[in-house]
Formats: C-alpha cells, structure tokens, sequence
C-alpha cells in the first residue's frame, strides 16, 4: 500500500500554505511539544517486531513490513536526526505514513512490551505537519466550520434550535408529554450531539428523546456554541480548535449547572470531552463525562427502560476504539448489546484488545483522500462480523458505522449496521401513560 | 601497566561504574525532564496499575505469551539465564570473595550454569538469524540492533571456553581467553547505559507511563 501512495505524492493537494519548510521551527516545535517519554521510547524500542502482527493495516496488507508500528513511527526519530532539516517530500512522505496507514487506535500499545504508544507519537507527527501548513483537507475544512460556526457541520444557532424543535414535533405524536429541553438550568445532563445529526440524522436526536423520557431523565441540550461534541480537529493536531470546542462544551455546562456532560453514539468526542480535555484546558472541569453507551446500559439494567422484546436475529457489537480501548467501557457495551439481543455472538477478541474498524482518527471526515486506503484496512473487521455469523451489527460511534456500512457493502456482508438508540426505541416498552390516546368520539 | 593487569584492574572498575552510575543518571535524566514534560501522566498514577502491569509482563502473564507463545517464552528464558549465570555461577562467586570486598553469596551448580550458558547462546543465535531472515524484522533493524546480539553473547562464548578449555589449543585465543572474556563482559557493562540495553531500567518507567494511561480507562494492561 506504501509505495503505491509514494507514488501518488503528486496527486496530494494538502498544502495549505507552500512556504519553505523551516528547520529550526520544526525542532522548537518537537523541543516544546514533544514528551519526555517519547524519546525515551524511541531510544528503546527493541525492534522485535510483537507490534507487527496487532495491525489491521499489516494484517489488511497481507502482512506488509511498511505497515508495522515501528517501522510507521520511524519519521519522528528521523525529523530529530536530521534536526528538522526536511524538505516538502520528506514531509508528503510523513503525511502519507501518519494519515493513510494509521488510524491512532492504540492496538499496538497494548500488546508492546515496552508499552510504547505509537499512536500519540503519530499524532504528534500530525502536529507537526500542521504546523508547517500540511493537513487534509476534508479534516481542515471542518476546522474552519468550528471556528466559524461552533459546530463541524457549519450549522447556524437558529437552524439548530430550530431542527431540534422540529424533531421534538414530531415525536410529539408518538409519546405523550415527550419535551426536548433546551438551556435548562439545573439539569442533571448537558447531552451532546454530533453535528450531523441534526444535519442528516434527526431521527438520532428523535430517538434520544424518546429514550430520555421513558427513562425520565433529567437533561437538556444547549443553544449556544458547545452542543456539538464532536472534536475532528484533534485528528490533525490542531490543539487550539480542539480546545476551543471543549471549552464551549463544558462553558455552557457551568452555565447551565448540570452534572454532568454526556456525548451522543460518538467515540472521538467522548475521548475528547472525558480524557483529552483537562491536557487542552489545563484543568479538569467538574462535570462528569458520560457516553450514551453508559446511560442506555444503566436504564436497562436498573429497570428505568423495560424491553418488551429482543432482536430475534443474530447480532454483534463493534467496539468503538475511542470508547472502549481509548473509552473504558467493554464490559457495559457487549452487555448492552446482550441485553437488546436474543442470540448474541461475540467477535473474536471482543472488548479491550478488538481490531479497529479502520475509520477512526479522522478517516472518514477525510473523504474521498482516505476511501481506499479504509477500504482496504478494514478487511480484518469485515472478517470478524463475517465470522460471527451475525445479521445485525450495534455500532455505537459514527464514524464506525459509516465504515461498517461501506465495508459491508465492500466485502458483501449482508448485514445492518445500527446506533443502539434505533434497537433501544424500537424493543422498549412504553409506560401506559406516555402512549397516545386514540381520540374517542 | 600490562594490558592483563588493566583489563582485570582499572577497566573493571570503569566498566562497572560506566553501568551502575551511568544507569543511574539515565532514569535521574529522565525523570527530571519527564516531571516537567510528561506532566499529563504523573496526574493519573495510581500504584495499583503500576504493579499489576509489572506482574503482567516481567511474568508471562499478558497477552503477547498467548499471541506468539514460542518466540515470548525464549525471550523469557533468555532474559532468566542472562541476570542468572554472571551473578551466580561459582568462577564469578569465588573472584568476588577474593576481592577487597569479600561478597559469597552460594552458588549455582556448575553444570547448570553451563546448560543455562549454552540455551542462552541458542536463542541469542536463533535472535540473530531471525533478524537477518525476515524481511519484518530487518526492516526494523538498524547496526546496533545486530551488534548488540553479539555483544550480550560474547561474554557467555567467551565464559564457555575459558571454563571447559575449549579453545586453549588455539595459539592467540588460547593464551588470552581469559582477558578476552574479561574484556567482552566489560563492553556490554559500558554499553549498556548509552544503548536500547538500558531497557533494563527504563522499561519500569514506560510501562508505568502507559499502565496509568489505560488505568484512567479503567484496566490493566
């Protein structure tokens, strides 16, 4: 896969600026930014290779020694070598290794003897490029919404609050007495979205609502800048946008004296907001951070939401990196998913040590650049849901499942990917008292 | 003074101050910079994490044993054999005792050691022919990478032939096998501070790094 994107270096249009590459800027950088634990880590890493074969790019490959761990980190001990005296190809080949052969998922870590973490090395890279006006562009394009708009997906304050409303509309007629809170103050939860929902998934948020008030949860979403979870800019390193959009988040949360934050069926911003954020801030804020995951599963289990029915068909459940390698929360996502399934089937290596699916670090929201090299990555994570002999597969994070779909449609899978919000509103049981009364004459 | 006396005299003492003081100074380098600089990981530690994945890897109780069982348990084994055999067989006991500082500490069977001598050599070999062979591996390696092997092996070639006689026919080696072998272990005592050998320390602190990294997740790795 290497030397065919070597070879595409010219097709790269990913140069935001085309000014000289300078040296002694990019070793002020690394001085600055660069942990004392990973030089250490570059200086004793044995080459023994237990990292090649925990890769989904190596193992996708066909087992190509470019795609091992290792060898992909190599050009931050180089950068430091060559004492940051690099050209523009130097770095389109950094940008082709850190971006089309990584997706940051830290399956290695776990299984090197040193517990080298590879992936915090490679987004340093990515720091690095951005720093010298190297990114791509899908992920650049969504940095400027943030800062233009407070959101990735350049929607106005009215728009928002308008489909928000639209959607609380509509699910008016399906349970009685079903509010959509917005700016609540002294709400247990601030919920969070991901910015496409209200652009292209209402029914997500319509769903939430759903669950929230049969659940009868005390939340509510906010107005203002901050209702956007979702984080895209960590993915090319841009601390500065990654940390204005935790800020607002957790702004409005002081603001509306809630408890807690919770994050939508997304993985990155639940990393972002819980573990990301008190590194950006300086600080750690003093809401809780909480993943829908978490929530669901908590209802179910102490009986807030009843099923009355589970899926009949055979299902398993993709383990987010960002929510349950990154995310800690293994053991309530498959439990989850037994609790809504009557024949449940694990992956292989289900929980803590999955594969990634191989649209995670910023693949997806790269677009078109990207769609090859996830296609291809991705091969081990098809494998494991064509193995499970499952129709229906949960997938709690939207870049997951847009990957799951595309690799199910790629590999002919043949099943359906959902958010478990879709299994939860479709399987939970009613109270008597939310469901609407037909008119009587 | 004669190169025997040097070897045996002022270069042993060099060599064994190069390590303890050099090693020292890397984990002291280290950690005054990583206070300052890995300030995100000395907020999560937690001991409980840290000891657990200890227990996990200096045991082989994690998750590469289950993945490639042979090629882990050999780096086991070697690891076992190259602490055990210097510190505790008997030729090495007895100089100590003889020393100005009089250590004795008991011995292992001689001919233990020698069997843990020649396993050790086996997989040093097996190290270095896998590094030369596959094309993973030797894309990783670098100069130092083989070196190194031969390095860490030398002293136990060298032991070998000094205590069974070997290569006491062999003109220049067998007149000098005893400075030879002095001089190999004092090479990798000096090398092992300014090399990935200095794994021997540094590793406590990496794995505690990412330990209190994923125990922040909740696990231990």
């Amino acid at each position: 896969m290497s030397k065919s994107a070597n070879a595409k270096m010219t097709e790269q249009v990913n140069a935001i600026e085309t000014r000289e590459i300078d040296a002694k800027e990019i070793i002020t950088f690394l001085k600055s930014k660069m942990p004392a634990r990973f030089k250490m880590w570059l200086n004793i890493c044995a080459s023994c290779g237990l990292c090649a074969d925990t890769c989904h790019y190596y193992l996708s490959s066909g087992k190509d020694p470019q795609m091992i761990p290792a060898h992909k980190v190599r050009f931050l001990k180089e950068i430091l070598k060559k004492k940051g005296k690099v050209d523009r190809s130097f770095l389109q080949k950094v940008y082709n290794t850190v971006y089309h052969e990584c997706n940051m998922c830290r399956r290695c870590t776990l299984y090197c003897p040193f517990g080298i973490d590879i992936a915090q090395m490679i987004s340093l890279l990515r720091s690095l490029l951005l720093s010298q006006g190297i990114a791509p562009e899908g992920l650049l394009a969504t940095v400027k919404n943030y800062n233009e708009f407070g959101n990735q997906m350049a929607i106005s304050k009215e728009d928002w609050v308008d489909t928000v409303e639209w959607c609380e509309e509509e699910t008016a007629d399906e349970l009685v007495g079903l509010k959509i809170p917005i700016d609540k103050k002294g709400a247990k939860i601030l919920y969070t979205v991901n910015a496409r929902e209200p652009k292209f998934y209402p029914q997500d948020i319509m769903e939430v609502a759903q669950i929230f008030h049969v659940a009868g949860e005390d939340y509510t979403l906010c107005s203002e800048d901050g209702w956007d979870g979702t984080n895209l800019a960590m993915f090319c390193g841009d601390a500065k946008t990654a940390r204005l959009m935790v800020e607002n988040t957790f702004k409005r949360a002081d603001e509306l004296e809630v408890q807690q934050v919770a994050v939508t069926e997304c993985g990155h911003a639940y990393r972002a907001l819980r573990f990301e954020a008190p590194a950006w801030l300086g600080y750690t804020p003093k809401q809780e951070v909480v993943h829908s995951v978490e929530l669901f599963h908590d209802y179910i289990r102490d009986g807030r939401i009843k099923l009355k029915d589970k899926i009949k068909e055979p299902t398993t459940v993709q383990d987010p990196c960002n929510v349950i390698r990154n995310g800690g929360l293994a053991e309530k996502n498959r439990r989850l998913a037994e609790f809504l399934s009557e024949d449940f089937r694990p992956m292989k290596y289900q929980g803590n040590y999955n594969y990634c699916c191989g649209g995670g670090g910023g693949a997806l929201p790269m677009g078109g650049e990207m769609k090859k090299y996830r296609l291809v990555s991705g091969k081990i994570k098809a494998e494991q849901i064509r193995e499970t002999g499952a129709k229906i597969v949960f997938v709690p994070c939207h870049n997951c499942i847009d990957q799951i779909r595309d690799l199910s449609k790629e590999y002919d899978l043949g099943i359906k990917a959902i958010h478990f919000k879709e299994a939860i509103t479709e399987h939970m049981e009613i109270p008597e008292h939310m469901i609407p009364k037909e008119d009587e004459d | 003074m004669d190169f025997f006396l040097f070897v045996e005299g002022p270069l042993l003492w060099i060599s064994f101050l190069t390590f303890i003081i050099g090693s020292i100074l890397r984990v002291v380098l280290f950690v005054s910079v990583s206070r300052k600089k890995d300030t995100i990981i000395y907020q999560y530690v937690r001991w409980k994490y840290f000891f657990s994945t200890l227990g996990r890897w200096l045991l082989p109780l994690n998750k590469d044993v289950a993945k490639n069982p042979l090629f882990t348990i050999m780096g086991y084994i070697f690891h076992i054999c190259l602490i055990v055999v210097p510190v505790w067989f008997s030729g090495h006991i007895s100089l100590w005792e003889e020393s100005r500082l009089e250590w004795a500490w008991t011995p292992m069977p001689d001919r233990l050691a020698d069997w843990m001598t020649l396993i050790f050599l086996a997989i040093a070999l097996f190290f270095l022919l896998r590094r030369i062979i596959s094309a993973d591996i030797r894309l990783l390696s670098t100069f130092s990478d083989y070196l190194l092997i031969v390095v860490v092996a030398l002293p136990f070639v060298t032991g070998y032939f000094l205590t069974h006689g070997t290569v006491d026919t062999i003109g220049f080696l067998g007149d000098n096998i005893q400075v030879i072998h002095m001089l190999s272990g004092e090479v990798m005592l000096i090398l092992i501070p300014f090399t990935k050998l200095s794994h021997f320390v540094l590793f406590f602190f990496s794995r505690g790094a990412t330990a209190f990294e994923f125990g922040r997740r909740g696990y231990s790795i």
